[in-house]
């Protein structure tokens, strides 16, 4: 699924919605809190053409909120604010120690031949992997199974990708006018 | 709304007349017509073959039910396919109890909350050539689906089908609350292994979808370098969109985007012309990331760098274009 011309034009206008509530502070800000105001936008902006149906949309927004929340509030207004910016959800604890000592009991118990050694090595790494997807997508540690990691990868490369289109072309935009 | 309707009638007396042998033939002469056209055609046409046939091939069922991916895939989430049709126990010929529903659109919001609660999984046939073999072993596997409204649906297929159908042998209409997967040879067959053969083959279509979306994945094989390739591009996405705000606001103080201006039409052409983002290894991007050509010759504004001096020659061209194009619109 590619990025279609419509999510393009949504996300542009949140995202212009977002900097029209951010502009009246603009006076003294330095690059740095600009920079952090339109990231902020913009993601806010990607999360919500999601309206809260798609796992890293709201942990996006919850994070947003963290920092912002006063602009999180104002460009959500309306849609369900309040559960999506306040909701905590459970995070999946695994207790190392617990973990690696029942580890080293099941792998004494095993007699290993080499395909099973092979295949253990190659779970291992897999697992690893996920692990660090887990880690890139916003609110993967909350994601409880596989299936759902990856739908939600999906959704996610697709929203970065109209993200960064706009935003690209914007610049660009913003640069030819520039040099002109 | 995809009602599956097998209706071997026109075929019943047929059928009988034939012996196995010619009908495999027979059905074969004409599924290799059929896949055709499947491969071309809505649904309407599949349900018309569906019921031409009685799906009692293999094969064509095959074809039908990757045709049935290729339409469940904008669903995102598994689904339930179903028509019912008779149960032929006759000697040597390989018979299918398999049933289940095919759901309309209304449904799959439901059943995208219960998709992660119940254990309905999706019908796959992967036998292809093992047609003519006639050693083949087959077992069935009930398993029951825990949504009501999947049952609510199914009892009113159910009582439509019925009425259509025409049994030859014993025909069973499944209770619609089942859904019965077939097992591979030589694979274990209980409740358990089963699902999690359906949950793996479920993971594995969608990194083939994730395979398609991310540029370069192709050639990788293997679940861990295709996981590795995704996470290296999403990491690159989000430094793309850190570096652009930045950027954007060195360009832009007044974080004007200036876009009232502009008339919608403009924009949107603007828009469609968009190629899709291609990343570089997080290794070769230095200060401005650097993007490959599209195919698209006209309006290519992924590289539109004026501090890049490697590519001169081409970006001649390219900022020409696209500054009139600019100018244009910025108007």
């Amino acid at each position: 699924m590619q990025p279609t011309s419509s999510m393009n034009e949504q996300f542009l206008k949140n995202w212009q919605m977002g900097l029209q509530i951010f502009r009246p502070s603009i006076d003294n800000t330095s690059v740095s809190e600009r920079k952090r105001a339109i990231k902020l936008s913009a993601d806010v902006a990607m999360a919500s053409l999601r309206k809260g149906t798609t796992c890293w949309s709201r942990a996006l927004i919850q994070k947003a909120a963290t920092e912002d929340s006063f602009l999180v509030r104002q460009m959500l207004a309306g849609i369900k604010e309040e559960t999506l910016i306040n909701r905590k959800l459970p995070k999946i604890v695994c207790h190392r120690k617990i973990v690696r000592r029942s580890k080293k009991i099941l792998m004494r118990r095993k007699s290993s031949s080499a395909m099973e050694e092979v295949t253990a090595k190659a779970k291992k790494l897999v697992k690893r992997k996920t692990k660090g997807l887990r880690n890139v997508v916003p609110g993967g540690e909350f994601m409880s199974n596989n299936v759902l990691l990856i739908q939600e990868t999906l959704d996610y490369i697709v929203s970065l990708q109209t993200q960064v289109n706009v935003m690209r072309s914007i610049v660009d935009a913003a640069e030819a006018g520039v040099e002109r | 709304m995809l009602e599956g309707l097998v209706s071997p009638e026109s075929l019943s007396l047929s059928y009988a007349d034939m012996s196995v042998p010619e009908r495999l033939k027979w059905l074969q002469q004409h599924q290799q017509q059929e896949v055709l056209s499947l491969s071309s055609n809505d649904s309407p046409d599949l349900l018309q073959i569906l019921q031409f046939h009685g799906s009692n091939n293999d094969e064509l069922l095959q074809s039908t039910f990757s045709h049935f991916q290729m339409v469940g895939s904008g669903f995102g989430t598994n689904y339930n396919m179903g028509f019912g049709h008779s149960h032929e126990a006759m000697d040597g010929y390989i018979s299918r109890t398999s049933s289940c529903q095919i759901h309309s659109p209304d449904t799959m919001g439901v059943m995208l909350k219960n998709s992660e609660e119940n254990r309905a999984i999706s019908l796959k046939n992967k036998r292809k050539s093992e047609v003519k073999t006639r050693e083949e072993e087959k077992t069935e596997k009930k398993i029951k689906v825990e949504a009501e409204t999947e049952s609510n649906i199914s009892n009113k297929e159910a009582s439509s089908d019925t009425s259509k159908e025409t049994s030859k042998g014993a025909s069973q209409i499944q209770k619609l609350d089942y859904i019965h997967v077939r097992a591979r040879r030589g694979e274990a067959t209980d409740r358990h292994s089963l699902a999690e053969r359906a949950r793996r083959e479920k993971i594995s279509k969608k990194m083939k979808y994730l395979q398609d979306l991310v540029p370069g994945c192709n050639t990788v094989t293997g679940k861990a370098g295709v996981l590795d390739e995704i996470i290296n591009y999403v990491q690159s996405l989000q430094r793309q969109v850190e570096f652009l705000s930045m950027k954007l606001a060195v360009i832009n103080p007044e974080l004007e985007l200036g876009v009232e201006d502009l008339s919608v039409k403009q924009f949107q052409a603007y828009f469609t012309n968009f190629p899709v983002v291609i990343a570089s290894k997080p290794s070769v991007m230095v200060d401005v990331p650097l993007f490959p050509l599209d195919q698209q010759g006209s309006l290519n504004l992924s590289v539109s760098n004026p501090n890049q001096t490697s590519i001169d020659a081409p970006s001649e061209s390219w900022e020409t274009q696209s500054q009139s194009l600019f100018a244009s619109v910025l108007r």
